[in-house]
């Protein structure tokens, strides 16, 4: 009974209803959420990681790479040391290319030597007026106990992704292409792919490997079958490392399936005792605190979407793909890590399916806890929600809620009840239904976001040069377009009628549904990115005209609109880079890259936001 | 001289918008033909070109089981070039059928026969859209676009059924049967449009200068969409030679439903859980569902016929066992015609934004499912559902619109009164 007439109060209080109701729930939805997302860290909410694909055996079987592979290793490593030095000591009399294609020669030959099928591609990427090139060598173990229908990918970069020379990788993978080369148990075939470097590489490679290469990148001339896995080895030091490195995030917020990380966090910090780290963490004590450091790490990773290895690449593929880096001065030598990624092998090789037991959407926070969607989807649609919420607080508004305050308030008290059949009663009042002009913020709405496509077509398309003064200029412009726009609808300006509140609030209400709209998308397929783009946004939802004396009013609308531009997203990428001490050009340059050779669509979502607070400055 | 000029503009608006997606995006159609959303297996472009492959090679267009639409649109496709190699030709002609579309829409809106019929007068009757604007927002519904740029055969099946109304609603009624021959020919389901349309022939002519006998009337009407439905049929029989065959592989496909490859509708989910033994049984349940609507719409809005016809098109679009977005299209379509309805409409918001919601997540989640491979089925499955609701809510509001409007005309004094369920 309570209820129902606490219902039929807010009725008979149109204020209330559409007005502070709905800013309160938008607060509460978005409160709730970032709370939620705090509370995933503790032991109450988080889950301890298990293998899940029972088929993976992480760590059942005995490695045998040890003791006389060791002389292998090192044999080669003088090989390429060899030839790399030649090369240095040499400087301007060799160029980059003949070494190169000495070294390259030398990779054919050791494999070939191996018994492996060996095959080269060259590629060619541009991107902002930078060209990257390279070979890609590959070769290949046909398994003698399967039928070339699966392969798993051994991929060792020339450069790891921060930029070290990888000798003892390549080297590393040379000698167990060599040794898998001998074993008669392999049921899926494996490949050994040496790529230039980290990032377009093993993206020409494997859009070649599937037939969806641009022209620049040659296609390949051996194949094998369907992917099951890809490991990715880094050991780019001179000395002997402490632990291991866990990478897994992919392009565009795309996740390995769990299992395999679990494997490899298995194998390594059970079987061989080398310990396991991800997000480089290294001093991980289990806190609170730690934990969420590592869940905020990742978030930050997924939701940039940018390629953080080697394996990256393999993801849009579906592909589950992770790399192994060497971190810290230790005691664990190259064997370590070579009987490591053979036990992973040996794993790996027992499936009897592509990996699907597993989460896919995760956010780890320990090598051994993380929460899966069901966990935390919720805080970032709770989010999104609120947009949402406004949206339909706002559509009834222009409806029902009469805008100016009239002289009997009850007018407001209009909404029609469901009759589900004929039987009616009629009461003695009109309904007051406004009829909605909806022309003008439809159009105005699709217009300003399909002018977003404009700083997209130009960041990618202009030089790395400008970048710098583009994005000043895209400021300028941000902050200067909608103070036009916005004098533009209220006085006319002679070039169309001035804009009604109703319209203001529909203008408003379309922006937040769309907002809203792609945000919750958003959310199913980049969590990270949803959330961070809708706690950027969340002011939007609480924008609104002031009505009260001139000086204030303009002293709160004009901070209102510092505070808009502050959080728009050229301001936002300027700080952020800021903050961090890297040039802008530098990041654009690498999206501008993500965006020509990964299919990077995170810029897309950042840029459509920038028309969303345009439409709500109004 | 002003209104013609306008909807020039608005098709020649049309057709160059069409124009542009495909120069700057070629892959475009071949990516729209391949999604499950635009293209079903009784309409996709894809499978009509293995058809056309078969019949030109002088083998049986049903013979590799892919192929399942009628055998006349073989011959029709036989004319143009190679889709393949210079995909313009078709992409104009799909361009063609939209304008004719659309121009049928205005010949429908133009008669006025949503607002005012020979028993009903709608009491909002000057709130309308002139028949270019109806036709602008079937042209430019992306819906509709989508459809058009797939090559999807539904537009044939659309042209036959707003050809069907548009010659109805003139007047034309051998035309309209005709007209509605052709599509029941091409798709089956618009057959059982056959009673509202009839009744809107009916009441057309009883507006004219003989009013002729209603038993007879129907009586020849029935006969004459059998009669075009048999031609079609003895032609189609003269080009794939066995008779048999091409029904199973067509009617055959369309009523014992299959292939359950996702779509946006409800019956694969369903199917595909369904033990065998149940299947005929539940086949038959949907089938008479989706008819039983014709009976009772068509007896409570008796002074409407147009109207049932709008809602029966809503109703197919969600419950036809291959739905795609060009069904939920047509139904777009005809609505516009209801512009004095909208203002007694309750939920357009929340209609508008769970079919927005589920354009936008239908394709993630169905990209999670198939390409990503870290969604299920449930995933696309939960999405379809919230589409389905989306049009249903729209359809329940539209009707509920019309019911109230009816009611309204019948107590005048009470126009625009508040109504509570008591």
């Amino acid at each position: 009974m309570a209820l129902k007439s606490a219902i039929r109060n807010l009725r008979n209080n149109p204020y209330l209803l559409f007005v502070r109701l709905p800013n309160l729930l938008s607060l509460l939805c978005i409160v709730v959420g970032v709370v939620w997302l705090l509370l995933l860290p503790l032991n109450e909410y988080s889950r301890r990681t298990y293998i899940s694909e029972n088929a993976l055996l992480p760590g059942q079987v005995h490695a045998y790479f040890t003791g006389s592979e060791q002389n292998i290793f090192r044999g080669y490593k003088k090989e390429l040391e060899g030839l790399l030095n030649d090369g240095q000591a040499r400087g301007g009399q060799k160029d980059e290319a003949e070494v190169t294609a000495a070294v390259s020669d030398k990779l054919q030959s050791i494999l070939q030597a191996a018994g492996l099928k060996v095959a080269t591609q060259k590629y060619e990427y541009t991107s902002a007026g930078i060209t990257h090139q390279g070979e890609n060598t590959y070769a290949i173990i046909h398994a003698p106990r399967g039928d070339a229908t699966e392969a798993i990918v051994l991929v060792a970069p020339w450069m790891t992704a921060d930029d070290k020379l990888n000798l003892n990788g390549v080297t590393l993978a040379l000698t167990l292409a060599r040794y898998f080369k001998r074993w008669s148990l392999w049921s899926k075939d494996i490949i050994f792919l040496i790529t230039p470097d980290s990032k377009s590489g093993t993206q020409a490679w494997i859009d070649a490997y599937h037939d969806m290469h641009p022209a620049s990148v040659q296609s390949l001339p051996l194949k094998s079958g369907a992917l099951q896995g890809a490991l990715v080895i880094e050991y780019p030091l001179e000395h002997r490392f402490q632990t291991l490195h866990i990478v897994y995030d992919g392009v565009n917020g795309q996740l390995p399936n769990l299992d395999l990380f679990n494997t490899a966090v298995a194998i390594a910090g059970g079987q061989m005792g080398i310990g396991a780290n991800l997000q480089e963490m290294w001093g991980h004590d289990d806190s609170y605190k730690h934990r969420l450091q590592t869940m905020f790490r990742g978030m930050t990773k997924q939701g940039l979407g940018y390629a953080t290895g080697a394996h990256s690449s393999f993801m849009p593929y579906h592909i589950d793909a992770i790399t192994l880096q060497t971190k810290g001065e230790g005691w664990e030598d190259e064997m370590a890590l070579g009987r490591t990624i053979e036990s992973l092998c040996r794993s790996l090789n027992n499936l009897l399916e592509h990996l699907h037991q597993s989460f896919f959407f995760y956010l780890l926070m320990q090598s051994n806890r993380f929460v899966s969607i069901g966990t935390y989807l919720p805080s970032a649609m709770l989010i999104a929600g609120n947009f949402t919420l406004m949206a339909i607080a706002l559509w009834m508004r222009t409806g029902y809620y009469p805008e100016t305050k009239p002289a009997e308030p009850k007018d407001g008290k209009t909404d029609v009840a469901e009759p589900k059949d004929m039987k009616v009663s009629v009461e003695a009042k009109t309904i007051n239904i406004a009829e909605r002009q909806l022309a003008l913020p439809l159009s105005l709405v699709a217009g300003l976001h399909l002018l977003g496509l404009v700083p997209l077509w130009v960041f990618n398309n202009i030089f790395h040069q400008y970048f710098t003064t583009t994005t000043y200029i895209f400021v300028v412009v941000g902050i200067i377009l909608p103070l036009i726009l916005a004098a533009i609808l209220s006085h006319g300006l002679g070039l169309s009628k001035p804009i009604v509140p109703q319209q203001y609030h529909l203008i408003k209400s379309f922006s937040l549904l769309l907002l809203g709209l792609s945000l919750s998308t958003l959310a199913t397929l980049n969590f990270s990115l949803s959330f961070m783009i809708g706690l950027l946004c969340a002011p939007l939802s609480f924008v609104t005209r002031v009505q009260s004396s001139a000086p204030v009013r303009l002293a709160t609308s004009s901070l209102g609109l510092v505070l808009l531009n502050l959080l728009s997203p050229p301001t936002v990428l300027l700080g952020v880079c800021g903050y961090m001490g890297v040039s802008v050009e530098e990041v654009l340059t690498q999206a501008a890259f993500g965006w020509d050779v990964w299919g990077l669509e995170s810029g897309v979502v950042a840029l459509d936001m920038a028309h969303n607070y345009k439409g709500c400055k109004e | 001289m002003a209104i013609d000029r306008r909807k020039i503009a608005v098709f020649g608006a049309a057709f160059v918008l069409r124009l542009l997606l495909i120069c700057i995006f070629p892959s475009l159609p071949d990516l729209l033909t391949g999604r499950v959303e635009v293209s079903t297996p009784v309409s996709s472009f894809k499978r009509l070109q293995e058809g056309l492959f078969l019949y030109t090679r002088n083998v049986s267009p049903y013979d590799g089981g892919v192929f399942h639409q009628a055998p006349l649109l073989l011959p029709l496709f036989a004319l143009l070039p190679d889709a393949k190699s210079s995909p313009l030709p078709t992409a104009i002609f799909y361009f063609l059928v939209d304008l004719l579309n659309a121009h049928a829409l205005i010949s429908i809106s133009a008669s006025g026969q949503s607002v005012q019929s020979r028993l009903h007068s709608a009491v909002r009757k000057h709130v309308r859209w002139d028949g270019v604007s109806v036709a602008a927002l079937f042209l430019f519904n992306p819906f509709t676009i989508a459809t058009c740029l797939a090559r999807s055969t539904n537009v044939f099946t659309t042209s036959g059924i707003l050809f069907a109304v548009s010659n109805a609603v003139g007047g034309n009624s051998i035309n309209a049967m005709l007209a509605l021959g052709f599509a029941s020919y091409l798709s089956l389901y618009p057959a059982l449009l056959f009673i509202p349309l009839v009744l809107l022939c009916y009441d057309r002519r009883l507006q004219g200068p003989a009013p002729p006998n209603s038993t007879s009337f129907i009586v020849q009407h029935g006969g004459l969409l059998l009669a075009t439905v048999a031609g079609l049929l003895g032609l189609s029989c003269l080009i794939t030679g066995n008779f048999w065959e091409f029904i199973s592989a067509t009617y055959g496909f369309h009523l014992l439903v299959p292939d359950l490859t996702p779509n946006v509708g409800l019956w694969w989910y369903f199917f595909i859980e369904m033990f065998d033994s149940f299947r005929e049984f539940f086949l038959g349940v949907f089938w008479l569902h989706l008819a039983s609507y014709v009976g009772g719409l068509t007896a409570h809005f008796r002074s409407q016929p147009l109207f049932v016809i709008t809602s029966l098109l809503g109703i197919f679009a969600i419950f036809k066992p291959y739905p795609s977005i060009s069904d939920a299209s047509l139904f777009f379509a005809l609505l516009p015609l209801y512009r004095h309805l909208f203002p007694l409409m309750r939920y357009t918001f929340f209609a508008g934004a769970a079919i927005l919601y589920s354009s936008l997540l239908g394709p993630a989640f169905y990209h999670l499912w198939i390409y990503a491979g870290s969604g299920n089925a449930n995933f696309f499955y939960a999405i379809t559902l919230v589409w389905s609701l989306g049009l249903s809510v729209l359809l329940a509001d539209v009707i509920f619109a019309a019911i109230r409007d009816e009611w309204e005309q019948e107590n005048p004094e009470r126009v625009g009164l508040k109504v509570r369920q008591v």
